[in-house]
């Protein structure tokens, strides 16, 4: 891992095409789908995703390759949605981070079905995905990183720039809000 | 059962999945699951939901890997394109600095034969000669202004197009 890590760093570093063309082959659906569910939007997911690995091209000598690549990468994309969400309506980072507030990254008008709810719904009718789609984006955040992606909760305090205690306090409120949703509760 | 028990077992069931627990807090959860019903119905719906996370699909937009690719490939050019006038640009910089420093000492002793020709307040031509050294400061920050300008404009077209 951290030989191609490296190996990743020096090509970026080079701003290698022919890398840069493997690694959007390679991470296009983690990234998609990390995206989809930090925005709750697969258009506003697409635009991400594009703007993502120019920054990717841009930075690309800022990783060092001590790191996974995808935190990295997942670090940029989230940066990115964050940077639109501030000029969108400012907000202190505080309403950005805080998990207390209600689904900070959740685009939706409360009463249509949300953009990621119409999304999940054409992908399959399972009662379990359309219950995600009512967690709020902060925690469904965390449980994709955790649970889908499978990075360490420490690789998740760098992508998300919060301490290890508020990754994990995220992650048990997520799993909370996940089972509650499962069972039609409230989140 | 009291409540207690419920809600250590709750904590366990969270905590495995999440940071792992050790081998005596498993036996013992393993143990509570078998007897208690309600546990036991949770640790399913927390295993299901999860599992249910990790087999999801969402499908990627065809052709998104290679609109990505030609976008990110044109501005690998224009990046490239722009890299000897960047390095010229930051050349002239380093070159007004070197200047400056080696012409310091001479440029002051211009400045003091002229203060003292046209009898100019020594505080006068003092200043005169330190507005002469921030020119290569200032030139510097002028650069470094307009290259953060530009970094901002490119990253703020493509946000206005959403």
């Amino acid at each position: 891992m951290a030989d191609e890590a490296k190996s990743i760093a020096r090509g970026l570093q080079r701003r290698d095409p022919d890398l840069l063309d493997h690694l959007i082959e390679q991470y296009q659906y983690r990234l998609f789908r990390y995206l989809v569910y930090v925005t709750g939007s697969k258009e506003r997911a697409e635009d991400f995703f594009q703007e993502t690995w120019i920054r990717v091209l841009e930075r690309g000598h800022q990783y060092d390759g001590k790191s996974k690549f995808e935190a990295w990468l997942f670090a940029i994309a989230r940066h990115l949605v964050i940077d639109w969400q501030r000029s969108k309506k400012p907000q202190s980072l505080d309403t950005l981070t805080d998990p207390e507030q209600e689904s900070p990254l959740q685009l939706a008008n409360e009463k249509e079905p949300s953009p990621l709810h119409q999304v999940l719904s054409r992908e399959s009718e399972e009662n379990v995905q359309t219950s995600l789609s009512q967690i709020p984006a902060i925690y469904r955040e965390v449980l994709v990183l955790r649970f889908q992606e499978e990075l360490q909760i420490e690789e998740m305090a760098g992508v998300l720039s919060v301490p290890l205690s508020t990754v994990k306090s995220r992650l048990y409120r997520g799993l909370e809000a996940l089972r509650g949703a499962l069972q039609g509760g409230a989140v | 059962m009291n409540q207690e028990i419920h809600a250590r077992a709750e904590q366990l069931i969270a905590q495995e999945r999440v940071e792992g627990i050790p081998p005596a807090d498993h036996d013992w959860l393993s143990a509570h699951l078998q007897e208690c019903s309600r546990c036991a119905e949770r640790a399913r719906h927390t295993e299901h939901g999860l599992r249910s996370l990790r087999t999801m699909a969402i499908a990627v937009p065809s052709g998104l890997a290679s609109r990505t690719q030609f976008r990110v490939r044109l501005r690998a050019q224009e990046l490239r394109e722009r890299e000897p006038q960047r390095r010229a640009l930051w050349l002239a910089c380093a070159v007004s600095w070197a200047f400056g420093i080696a012409s310091a000492p001479y440029v002051w002793r211009l400045f003091q034969w002229f203060g003292e020709r046209t009898g100019v307040p020594k505080l006068v031509w003092e200043l005169g000669f330190g507005l002469w050294w921030t020119i290569p400061a200032l030139f510097f920050a002028v650069v470094v202004l307009m290259e953060k300008m530009r970094q901002g404009g490119e990253s703020g077209w493509t946000r206005q197009s959403r």
